[in-house]
């Protein structure tokens, strides 16, 4: 459990860990879009040269990075699965009752896959080289504009830098938890589906318990120093972009150039 | 003897940049009936150490026994060695969870195999044991009775089950001092009446003092001294670990100071007023 490595922040010193959060994030939404922009197999080669080439840069070990995929890896699974077996459309390579796999189907599956793959992957390299803290500076300040329509952007960056801030808090209370009821013979990992479902609840409720007894103390702490009495808070650290961001930026607005430019048919 | 440690080390987060040594070639052994403190900073590696005891974590390297149960061993049997181990957690209040004090209390019973009526009885008497008002509390949610009535229903929680060992970590920590006293007067006790062999993390060197035969001092995840209290707090300089000395103790170094030698085996009260009576005589104190 302690173990777990949940895109958590890996410290290391490099190009990428010291770009802005905003671009960060900015060039993740660049991806994304990217992402799902691909359709051909040249495609889905220039977003893994570019996921490559960012994973080099950024100098985090492969292994902790396709870790994050083990979390998605199930539902990756029922995905292939699903649109290989029940694509439908083309040539049938093989088929028998109401499953019939496809050359489509196969294509389509292995793009489901790819996309999948790629998305958990580069989003969670944005996780896996930024602080939550500077994260969610980035994303405040990135949300800004809407203030204009009175969007409560300073709450919603508190309550999300709060969140990121307790998942290890919380990790570390249900392992507590969890010790504590195997310590008086719990069994979490034998048994029926019925039977470890209800072995859950001794841990949940306590987790559960203790989930408002922190948040009513961090509540307390909270008014105790007079949060929300000024209306202009200032930053001890302010974002500042640099040469470096606009490159990365451009970097990725080259290869967002270049899959709409596959997508429309003009190259590959 | 009834736990046999030799070499133990342990690491968390074993390659990644998170990596800790928490333990460092640990040895020595727990005999029957003993009353053993563990002290130590934080981060010294305590709580890592006592959890090793009923395998709440895995062995890395190094031998380890626990009531003739090998764990280093391929196959363990974790329910037969946790059935011989009560551990109370640091606030073992906030692990009750069942819909009634009586149904917490059982849960540890049931998971070990003992009938509805079985465990029905031991939870019965492992409350009373615990000083509860059994008609009382038992119908009760956990979460409506006093903090202190809390803490004496999970402890009657790993009572109930009859282990051999009794494992504390910071029984008393945010009891006030009267609950204090009457928390470890009652693990005294048991120890007295039914033997149970118990082993205290505490960072309150009064309470180590009072109730412990033997001491062990961790230092940077690594096993400094196994003695006796009154060695511990006379012989060797704790302060550098950032651990307290006693106040009966540093009475007596303080009277020392001024010439007056009471001797250097003196960790109760008790035993500092005999003491002060035998060297002034009666009347003058």
């Amino acid at each position: 459990m302690r173990d777990i490595t949940f895109g958590q922040y890996y410290p290391r010193d490099s190009v990428v860990h010291r770009l802005d959060p905003r671009t960060k994030l900015l060039i993740s939404l660049v991806y994304i879009v990217a992402v799902f922009l691909c359709r051909t197999y040249w495609a889905f080669l220039a977003s893994f040269l570019f996921l490559v080439i960012s994973i080099l840069v950024s100098r985090i070990p492969v292994l902790s990075i396709l870790k994050t995929v083990r979390a998605v890896l199930f539902i990756l699974l029922i995905t292939v699965i699903i649109n290989l077996f029940f694509y439908g459309d083309g040539e049938p390579i093989f088929s028998w009752w109401k499953i019939k796999v496809t050359w489509e189907g196969a294509r389509f599956a292995s793009f489901m896959a790819m996309r999948l793959v790629f998305l958990v992957v580069g989003t969670s390299l944005v996780s896996l080289t930024t602080t939550p803290m500077s994260l969610t500076d980035g994303m405040e300040s990135l949300m800004k504009p809407l203030k204009l329509v009175r969007f409560p952007v300073h709450d919603v960056a508190i309550i999300m830098s709060i969140a990121l801030r307790f998942i290890p808090t919380l990790m570390d209370e249900i392992n507590k938890i969890m010790m504590a009821q195997k310590a008086r013979g719990a069994d979490f990992d034998s048994g029926n589906l019925i039977k470890r479902v209800k072995a859950l609840l001794p841990i949940l409720i306590p987790l559960f318990v203790s989930t408002f007894r922190i948040a009513d103390e961090l509540a307390l702490a909270l008014d105790a120093r007079c949060y929300n009495a000024t209306p202009n808070r200032t930053k001890m650290k302010v974002l500042s972009f640099n040469a470096r961001d606009i490159l990365a930026l451009l970097f990725s607005l080259a290869f967002l150039a270049v899959i709409i430019l596959l997508r429309i048919g003009i190259i590959g | 003897m009834q736990i046999e440690v030799k070499n133990l080390s342990y690491t968390y987060s074993k390659k990644t940049p998170y990596e800790k040594q928490a333990l460092r070639d640990i040895s020595f052994t727990v005999n029957e009936g003993e009353f053993l403190g563990i002290v130590g900073a934080t981060g010294s590696g305590k709580s890592t150490l006592i959890q090793h005891f009923n395998g709440l974590i895995k062995l890395q390297s190094g031998q380890l026994n626990v009531l003739d149960i090998d764990l280093a061993a391929k196959k363990v049997d974790y329910k037969a060695l946790r059935r011989g181990i009560g551990m109370l957690f640091q606030y073992p209040e906030y692990q009750l969870f069942a819909d009634t004090v009586l149904a917490d209390v059982m849960f540890g019973p049931l998971n070990f195999g003992m009938s509805k009526e079985e465990a029905h009885s031991s939870a019965k008497e492992a409350l009373i044991l615990a000083g509860l008002d059994f008609d009382a509390v038992k119908d009760r949610s956990p979460l409506e009775i006093s903090g202190g009535q809390k803490r004496r229903a999970a402890i009657a929680g790993v009572l109930s089950y009859n282990p051999k060992i009794l494992i504390l970590d910071e029984p008393t920590a945010g009891l006030d001092p009267s609950g204090k006293r009457e928390m470890l007067n009652l693990i005294s006790s048991l120890r007295k009446t039914s033997g149970k062999t118990v082993i205290m993390v505490s960072h309150n060197m009064d309470e180590i003092a009072r109730y412990c035969e033997r001491v062990i001092v961790l230092g940077e995840s690594e096993l400094l001294y196994d003695t006796t209290p009154a060695e511990l707090f006379y012989n060797y300089d704790i302060a550098t670990l950032g651990l307290d000395v006693p106040h009966v103790v540093k009475i007596v170094k303080k009277l020392r100071d001024k010439g007056i030698d009471l001797g250097t085996d003196i960790v109760t009260e008790e035993k500092l007023l005999e003491r002060l009576t035998a060297f002034f005589g009666k009347e003058r104190i």
